[in-house]
């Protein structure tokens, strides 16, 4: 209280003694303290909320802390922790599982979303309307929508066993998306795939809509065949669209939590529990804070490193 | 004077991977870069030896330690 | 990029236009077919939402609804008979289930907490992106490329890998399980795609205008708010819905930072207990009035969307 009666009286007298030409040129601030001025609050909250914290989570990967216990005394040790991490079969197995989902459904997504997008870019009647209906699923939350699916995944009640029962003709109750070992991995594939197969068609779209009409016309011209033509102009073309979209997609569904934690949580036993899931179990159920902060900036250093790819790309993409 | 820079270009991009690469280019070091870390997530992820699965880490790492210092070399 | 060239060999032909479109909507359809499913099962009974086979004529009811915004408790029929009549449609719905009102349910709180965190770290996000994009826009500022860059990677990062020490900091700070600490981590994590969507917006504006105005003796904060401003106004639109998408959809932050005061409706929603297992219309029923205004701002944002998925990479 004092010390800002204080600032304010200094601020007034210093005001009162500027002459108003200078006042005029601190108002009329030079560009290059505006530039600070400007960029300043978004560093500074970027270094509080996101920068502090992950040094911290640096710092705690080589103690043995754990959050819940907070009189214990903090050893520092070393790279104990990395150690552990890396020779954990849990933790292997945890990223495989990840590398199962992330493959699949990347391998699904793009051929989709690239099949999609070459239909739409024949430009039927109405297509930017269905093209909107489609984009639909890749805005919504995916904590809610994972959730009602655990209900369309349900064998005798659920929407989704019920039509692929009919066309397979076997009885819905017969098969368990979540509750089956081998269909779960699946099971969390699918709804990936139907809520971002959007994000990579409407990408895609992008890449098709650059090509000019007239490196076609100078195909046909030379007689190209279409087929010569889709794989020498429109796929190179799209190609840097497509890594874009892929790329992104791979460091989501790397880091995915949300929607596969709201659909399976993991199980049955282990068989759906990406990286993310079970390191919130480490560090929020067995309170293992050491140990899961290494685990986090293992999975920080590899979405990091890929995200400087990303970065590439994206520049690669605006130069077109 | 537009002879002569013809003639440069071509030069420079007859030169090869290898002087490029001793020359400090971006282009060549990001590429190596970015393979480093397509390997070493490859290594993170594979289901085949727990060994390479143990060195996956140091080699994300370089790699990402070196996409970012190399992507400050001039083009 | 309409189809207008009619004569170009590129515009293909009638019938492959057809199937094409044949088979879009198809697609299309298949995948609001779950949507459509949310909607349907809002309006069911709980005992028509589990029949089988899935009932998709039903009588529509609001029991869904009057379940997610009240709780219920379940009482003898001797005390049911003594009740006086009910005095509105809801008390009557609830009766018939042999149960009385016990009071107004959590949704309320927890979708208002949703708005609040969600318009807060909007605006502080957009304000904070407008300014650093027109910095980054149109000052030079040393080490440009590496701090667009950095505030990118900020985005990038496993909310789950931060979530441990911002747990400690704000159980430290006091600030876990509030307002205020949500607004700031969904901030943080928008304002890179604030920075980076604007910059695109501003560095279309041509430069030109600002710099007339500096000749007729605005100040450059004068020109910045007068001309550029409005000039970004779209941009700041489309942005702004971007962000809030965001923080209206996120989990993970939310599951392990709020509990009570401060949970939004995403962690919330699943949790929508009757009796024997989830009560799946009102259920459907929170998801839809969670969904509905983000599928109006899809439409309204459509032709931003794809800037918006691209950190402004992608223009058109």
């Amino acid at each position: 209280m004092d010390d800002s009666s204080t600032a304010q009286r200094i601020a007034k007298s210093a005001a009162a003694a500027t002459p108003p030409a200078m006042a005029r040129q601190i108002r009329g601030l030079s560009d290059r303290a505006i530039a600070w001025l400007f960029v300043t609050p978004t560093i500074i909250l970027l270094l509080a909320i996101n920068i502090f914290p992950l040094i911290w989570t640096v710092y705690l990967s080589f103690t043995n802390y754990r959050a819940n216990r907070l009189n214990r005394e903090v050893e520092w040790i070393g790279l104990r922790n990395y150690e552990r991490v890396l020779t954990d079969t849990d933790i292997w197995h945890t990223l495989q599982v990840t590398a199962h989902f992330v493959g699949w459904t990347m391998f699904f997504q793009v051929i989709i979303g690239f099949g999609l997008a070459w239909l739409i870019n024949k430009q039927f009647r109405g297509h930017s309307f269905w093209t909107t209906l489609i984009l639909l699923p890749m805005m919504l939350s995916p904590a809610v929508v994972g959730n009602f699916w655990t209900f369309l995944y349900q064998p005798q009640i659920g929407l989704f066993n019920y039509i692929v029962a009919f066309f397979a003709g076997i009885e819905p109750s017969s098969f368990q998306m979540i509750g089956d070992v081998n269909l779960a991995p699946w099971a969390i594939v699918i709804v990936d795939t139907w809520m971002w197969t959007p994000y990579v068609m409407l990408i895609c779209l992008a890449g098709l809509r650059s090509i000019p009409d007239y490196i076609y016309e100078a195909a046909e011209v030379d007689r190209a065949s279409k087929w010569r033509q889709f794989w020498s102009i429109t796929v190179p073309m799209v190609l840097p669209f497509l890594m874009l979209a892929v790329l992104f997609r791979v460091i989501e569904n790397f880091k995915m939590f949300d929607l596969v934690v709201e659909l399976t949580s993991g199980g049955p036993g282990s068989v759906t529990e990406l990286a993310s899931i079970n390191l919130k179990r480490e560090a929020f159920e067995k309170w293992r804070t050491g140990y899961s902060s290494a685990f986090a900036i293992i999975l920080f250093v590899t979405v990091f490193g890929v995200a400087n790819i990303y970065v590439k790309a994206l520049n690669k993409v605006k130069q077109r | 004077m537009s002879r002569q820079d013809i003639d440069h270009r071509k030069d420079s991009e007859s030169q090869s991977l290898l002087t490029r690469f001793l020359q400090l280019r971006r282009g060549p070091w990001e590429n190596l870069a970015t393979v480093i870390i397509a390997v070493g997530t490859f290594m993170l992820m594979q289901p085949f030896y727990l060994e390479l699965f143990t060195y996956s880490f140091v080699t994300i790492l370089t790699g990402t330690v070196m996409f970012i210092i190399v992507s400050h070399f001039k083009e | 990029m309409s189809a207008a060239s009619a004569h170009s060999v590129v515009e293909s032909k009638p019938w492959t236009r057809h199937l094409a479109g044949g088979v879009v909507i198809l697609y299309a359809l298949i995948t609001i077919l779950p949507l459509v499913w949310i909607l349907m099962t809002s309006f069911k009974t709980p005992p028509d939402s589990i029949s089988y086979p899935p009932k998709v004529i039903f009588e529509p009811s609001l029991e869904g609804y009057v379940n997610l915004f009240t709780t219920r408790t379940r009482q003898t029929p001797e005390y049911m008979a003594s009740l006086p009549p009910p005095e509105n449609w809801v008390e009557r719905l609830v009766r018939d289930r042999n149960m009385v009102i016990a009071g107004p349910s959590k949704f309320g709180e927890r979708f208002l907490n949703s708005v609040i965190i969600g318009f807060g770290s909007t605006f502080l996000s957009v304000f904070l992106g407008t300014l650093a994009a027109y910095a980054f826009s149109r000052f030079k500022v040393p080490l440009k490329d590496d701090l667009m860059f950095f505030i990118l990677s900020t985005r990038m990062m496993p909310p789950i890998a931060v979530a441990i020490p911002i747990f400690l900091m704000y159980r430290t700070l006091g600030l876990s399980d509030t307002h205020l600490g949500m607004i700031l981590l969904y901030t943080a994590v928008n304002v890179s795609l604030a920075v980076w969507l604007l910059k695109g917006f501003i560095d279309e504006i041509p430069r030109e205008y600002e710099e007339a105005a500096l000749i007729d003796g605005y100040t450059r904060l004068q020109a910045f708010v007068k001309v550029v401003l409005p000039q970004a106004a779209t941009g700041i639109a489309a942005t702004a819905i971007f962000c809030l998408i965001f923080a209206w959809n996120e989990y993970a932050f939310a599951l392990l930072l709020t509990s009570g005061t401060a949970q939004t409706a995403p962690p919330f929603i699943p949790t929508i207990i009757g009796e024997g297992g989830l009560d799946w219309p009102a259920v459907a029923a929170g998801a839809t009035l969670f969904l509905i205004p983000i599928v109006v701002f899809t439409i309204v944002l459509r032709k931003h969307l794809l800037r918006g998925i691209t950190f402004g990479a992608v223009r058109k």
